[in-house]
């Protein structure tokens, strides 16, 4: 296997470039470069379908955890005819672990919003939305500001940059609700509902905002469209792993000595990401655990760690996911029956509540797990717990009963003995 | 007491009319304008925000209720949004809001006597890289708590000021 | 044709439908609480899942792939699906419970999630026994609880509004309510409050749920989270009676069931027509068992002395043929009602021609501007287009009052004039009045002689509504001369067979005495020494049918076959053939 070469990578979605929030200071960095080409280069870009094929081309993987090929998602928009489509631009990060698109709205709005444009124009979308969490407060007026900059230089608005193209470019604040980071929940929360994820098909891209086709993309996920078009398709696949390639924005937290946002290639070691992105474990406690992508994905124990990078494919060999690349680490001290019940905790308060599965369960999980933290679980009530992951997954409208019950199926599949030392041994035989 | 939107909100919500092919999507963003007029969207509120914007009022209520961060009772002045999910649970978030708790002499959800603070327990904030951490009254977010930041910040508030945006760098630049 | 293969079986269809849907049209079951053919598809219960593949055709030859048994290859999806939303398509191969052991397992999974929190009280639950919950769970459910924990709590017996209480325990945010306060009644009344499992139905704070047609949610609940403030308590629906009728108290004619139980009627719910009301009615049509239960005309009054005292069947046929006789005929005036049905204005009609009367007047009862498009109507009769349709002069109020003026014999079919203002004691001052009766009212207060006859809860008979479709009642309590036992036209027992066989209940004093009005005309008719036999609504409706071209091709079971039928709509007034 091959070792992608991290410690050289130049970050390009997050240059180290001061002010570069500033479009002055974008543009003088060679930014909406690509934006113009794509609108005016006609050799290169001589239609709408070049730009698709090429960011299909670039396999770039959504980054908001399903890892889909962006342009595939792209080209499943049905041709225009004269109507509404939107691009709704998913900057909810609700996943705990995760807080790497905070960073694209702080330091290089920008690179989003040119990536959104050229989506935009590519499926020939009249109204581009920007959803953000709503207690991403500064970073919804960061991004108002980015945006009404674009618009006073000419990059949004009517007939852009003397073409006859135009398109609206709006951000729409969340108000608390993880939820609204699945898809077609975010398009129930843009026409000003509750939270309820819809069922599919018909697919967003059939009927989504409205009625209307659209599309759906991760903020980080359109901020690599920038950089396939500045640069290229085959420069994007040159970067990390082979089948999921490209910069990665990693949110590492946790007990690590250095946490925070790093842009590196995909397929990273994710020892090194610990042991020398992040500075290795603090108070030089041993690892114990890493969640790799957000709360969702399973757990993993340290010692199915070695010679796993940060990729679908070899993550997929220990029984995990990429995710959102939002890493938890946790060191030996770690109390894995805590740590469960918090996370069913945050799914049991998230669930929106409208399938049945995932509003029982959710509530359920949870209170069986309070019930083994405190000391009062059976070992009968583990196997329940599993029972019940079981019945919760894939018989939901949305995801996030999988996404509550992976955790707890993993973790007690990865730390059995952890929780069985919490149970009591029987109380039927006491009593 | 009667509410009214002031002719300032209301041209702001003629203008979020026009970003939108309908007006049931200025449902979230004028529950917004209004708890930030009157620090909550209790029902009374809830019924200003339909009747302004021309919607059945059980549909305002029913987005009120299901997003948290709309406040559908009165708050103290400051509200404390003690994360406590996981990253912020593993560096001590639990402590945080336990300190908290004593200093303030509330429990978590309650209010204190003087209404200066509501002590809450919040889900993933997604600032897990800077845990422990809490949100001021759904405004800035106050990174890497220990007890000598929050007394720090419980000070400042309590005379009067809110705390500063944190800017915190990305660890590989030099530069920003 | 295309074909799927549900259970094994292959099937043919045209068109589009949704599969949960086709699968009930078949008669086969797949147990559903969201789902409801009138409204949008949520699918949010989750009860519904079955199997789904598609038998798998090579890309090249377009042949179907057959495995090394010889069988066709099926592509299953790799979740099971919900029913509801699944569109039936060519070479779909399903599996439902009835057959499949991982479907069987999901459904029970499914049922034991909405249990937990349920809190199983259907013995003091008014659901029980009709409750899609309950019969499901018997039938699909897990057998014991493994829920050891505490149960959510949420908001009980709150007074939504004037007609409908919510227990918000009992709910299973099926959302079959709100969605038909947006989709059908349109009054956006209610919503979900809340998130995750604390969300239940509620109006906007402070708010009543006083929808004109809030009593369909009760109805459309699939568990005992909403019921009616009315009837809660009063009967276990196994005890009752359900006999078809239709809602007498506006134009419509909804299509309705009366549950009865010891010769009372406790409750009103709608029968589902297409045609008609679809699954639903107003909420005021409910209110008419009153009418049938209470302030009834019970025996014959005749005033003595300017009073009113109980009299006998035979002194009211002897006084009613007395009066005939000893009045003139022009001073002798027959009025009909839009309230009665074809066959009893029909009646009153034939026994006018045959003592040599004009045949009788009317005039309509309606309240401009009360419709509302739906099924509320401006008309407050059920029968006004079926005495059009008679032939009968319709007056308008100020006409009747004079035609009333000039009488010296006024004979009123159930029409309450003085109540509803068209006439009062003045225009009847110094005639005799004989007043057909079901309930007592103002107007048989001021009658010489009050001749009670059967609600529409009490014979069979007909009516015409505002969009001259004809549709029949069947006879639902005993009066004190019938008997459920002996009377084809009386159901016994409920329609689905779950409960007693019939009404054991045997309070006589519910029973009204009361005739059809067929019957004390035939009396009266026979004791005059006139030939008349007439012996049931049935009857006449084939006489009427048979005389009136308005009427042609019109019976009974015809009606209850198609639910109704559409008579022609300009047939204006009535041809004698």
């Amino acid at each position: 296997m091959s070792t992608v070469d991290w410690k050289n990578y130049e970050p390009v979605l997050i240059p180290d470039i001061k002010d570069l929030h500033k479009i002055d200071v974008y543009t003088k960095n060679g930014g909406y470069k690509a934006f113009e080409s794509v609108l005016k280069d006609k050799d290169k870009w001589p239609d709408q379908k070049s730009v698709i094929n090429e960011v299909k081309e670039a396999n770039i993987r959504g980054r908001g955890g399903a890892g889909f090929n962006a342009g595939l998602k792209w080209s499943f928009m049905p041709p225009a005819d004269g109507k509404p489509r939107y691009l709704a631009c998913n900057g909810d990060e609700s996943e705990p672990g995760t807080f790497k698109d905070r960073k694209i709205f702080e330091y290089n709005p920008h690179v989003f919003i040119e990536g959104a444009l050229i989506a935009a124009y590519a499926m020939e979308i009249t109204t581009i939305y920007v959803y953000i969490r709503g207690e991403y407060k500064v970073y919804i007026d960061m991004m108002n500001k980015a945006i009404q900059d674009a618009y006073d230089k000419g990059y949004i608005g009517k007939n852009i940059l003397g073409s006859d193209y135009s398109v609206d470019f709006y951000v729409h604040s969340g108000a608390g609700a993880y939820i609204c980071g699945e898809e077609t929940s975010m398009l129930e929360s843009l026409e000003g509902k509750r939270g309820y994820p819809r069922i599919k098909p018909p697919f967003p891209a059939q009927k989504g905002l409205w009625g209307r086709p659209t599309t759906i993309n991760n903020i980080e996920t359109l901020a690599h469209v920038t950089s396939v078009i500045n640069k290229g398709a085959d420069w994007f696949k040159s970067i990390g792993a082979e089948n999921h390639p490209g910069p990665i924005l990693y949110g590492i937290s946790g007990h690590v000595n250095r946490p925070g946002v790093y842009e590196l290639p995909s397929g990273i070691p994710v020892l090194d990401l610990i042991n020398e992105v992040a500075g290795g474990m603090r108070n030089d406690k041993e690892l114990k655990a890493v969640i790799p992508g957000g709360s969702s994905t399973p757990v993993l124990r340290a010692d199915q760690l070695e010679g796993i990078t940060m990729d679908a494919d070899s993550l997929r060999t220990v029984g995990s996911m990429l995710g959102t690349a939002g890493l938890v680490v946790m060191d030996e001290d770690t109390d894995m029956v805590d740590v469960l019940w918090r996370i069913a905790h945050f799914y049991h308060h998230e669930s929106c509540g409208q399938c049945t599965p995932c509003r029982e369960g959710t509530g359920w999980l949870v209170k069986i797990l309070l019930k083994i933290k405190n000391g009062e679980g059976e070992i009968k009530d583990l196997d329940l717990l599993l029972d019940i992951t079981t019945q919760m997954e894939g018989r939901t409208i949305c995801a996030l009963a999988d996404a509550a019950a992976w955790p707890v199926r993993y973790t007690i599949t990865r730390f059995r003995n952890e929780f069985e030392a919490r149970c009591k041994k029987s109380v039927h035989a006491i009593a | 007491m009667a509410y009214e939107f002031t002719k300032e909100d209301l041209k702001e919500i003629e203008k979020l009319k026009a970003r939108y092919p309908e007006v049931k999507p200025v449902t979230l963003p004028a529950l917004w304008i209004a708890q930030n007029r009157f620090g909550h969207v209790k029902p009374e509120v809830q019924k200003l925000v339909a009747d302004t914007l021309g919607l059945p009022e059980a549909h305002v209520h029913g987005v009120a209720t299901f997003y948290t961060q709309y406040y559908k009772e009165e708050k103290g002045k400051h509200v404390l949004d003690v994360c406590t999910c996981l990253s912020c649970q593993l560096c001590g978030g639990y402590d945080i809001l336990e300190y908290l708790e004593e200093k303030l002499g509330i429990k978590t959800g309650q209010t204190t006597e003087d209404g200066m603070f509501t002590l809450n327990q919040v889900e993933c904030l997604g600032a897990c890289g800077y845990a422990p951490m809490l949100q001021v009254t759904n405004d800035n977010y106050v990174n890497n708590l220990t007890p000598e930041k929050v007394d720090k910040l419980i000070d400042s508030l309590k005379n009067g000021e809110k705390p500063e945006y944190e800017k915190i760098r990305m660890p590989q630049h030099k530069n920003t | 044709m295309p074909q799927v293969i549900i259970d094994g079986q292959a099937y043919e269809f045209e068109g589009q439908h949704k599969l949960l849907q086709f699968i009930q049209d078949l008669g086969k079951e797949v147990p559903f609480f969201c789902y409801h053919p009138s409204m949008s598809i949520p699918a949010n219960c989750r009860q519904c899942m079955v199997k789904v593949g598609m038998y798998v055709k090579s890309r090249e030859t377009g042949e179907y792939e057959i495995d090394d048994n010889g069988n066709k290859v099926i592509r299953w999806f790799p979740k099971l699906q919900t029913s509801c939303n699944v569109d039936v398509a060519d070479d779909m191969v399903v599996h439902t419970q009835e057959t499949d052991e991982e479907v069987r397992r999901a459904q029970k999974d499914n049922l034991e999630f909405i249990l937990i929190n349920h809190p199983l009280d259907c013995p003091i639950c008014d659901q029980a026994g009709e409750c899609p919950l309950q019969i499901q769970t018997y039938k699909y459910g897990p057998e014991g609880s493994r829920f050891e924990v505490k149960k959510v709590h949420k908001p009980k017996r709150v007074q939504l509004g004037p007609r409908v209480v919510l227990d918000a325990e009992r709910c299973i945010n099926c959302t079959r309510c709100t969605r038909f306060t947006e989709e059908i009644s349109k009054t956006h009344q209610l919503t979900i409050t809340s998130r995750g499992d604390k969300n239940y139905p509620i109006t906007a704070p402070g708010r009543e749920f006083d929808d004109p047609y809030s009593l369909n949610t009760v109805d459309i609940c699939p568990v005992g989270a909403l019921t009616s403030a009315d009837f809660r308590f009063k009967a276990r629906v196994w005890e009752m009676n359900q006999t078809p009728s239709i809602d007498i108290t506006n134009g419509k004619g909804c299509n309705i069931d009366l549950w009865t139980r010891d010769n009372l009627v406790l409750r009103i719910t709608p029968r589902f027509n297409e045609e008609v009301n679809d699954h639903w009615m107003p909420d005021e049509g409910r209110e008419a068992y009153r009418i049938f239960n209470e302030n009834r005309a019970s025996k014959p009054k005749q005033k003595l002395d300017g009073e009113q005292i109980l009299s006998s069947w035979n002194n009211a046929i002897a006084t009613f043929n007395e009066q005939i006789e000893a009045h003139d005929k022009k001073d002798i005036l027959f009025v009909g009602s839009p309230h009665a049905s074809v066959e009893e204005n029909y009646v009153l009609s034939k026994f006018a021609n045959l003592v040599g009367l004009n045949p009788p007047v009317f005039t309509t009862h309606i309240e401009k501007g009360k419709g509302d498009g739906f099924l509320i109507t401006d008309d407050l009769a059920p029968n006004t287009n079926g005495s059009r349709m008679l032939g009968f002069n319709e007056l308008d109020e100020k006409a009747l009052k004079n035609k009333v003026k000039n009488a010296k014999l006024v004979v009123l079919l159930s029409d309450h004039l003085v109540d509803r203002g068209v006439l009062n004691a003045d225009d009847l001052d110094g005639k005799y009045l004989i007043n057909f009766a079901t309930n007592n009212s103002e107007t048989t207060k001021l009658a010489d002689l009050v001749i009670p006859i059967t609600t529409a809860a009490e014979h069979a008979a007909s009516y015409v509504n505002v969009d001259r479709r004809i549709q029949r009642t069947l006879p639902a309590k005993e009066t004190r001369y019938t008997n459920r036992r002996l009377d084809l036209e009386m159901s016994e027992g409920r329609l689905d067979r779950y409960g007693t066989n019939f009404d054991n209940w045997v309070t006589e004093d519910n029973k009204v005495d009361c005739l059809p009005l067929w019957r004390f005309i035939t009396e009266a008719a026979n004791n005059s020494g006139l030939d008349l036999a007439l012996t049931s609504g049935r009857e006449i409706m084939e006489e009427i049918s048979g005389n009136l071209a308005s009427f042609e091709g019109v019976s009974y079971e015809i009606m209850d076959e198609q639910g109704g039928i559409q008579l022609s709509p300009d047939t204006k007034t009535a041809k004698t053939k």
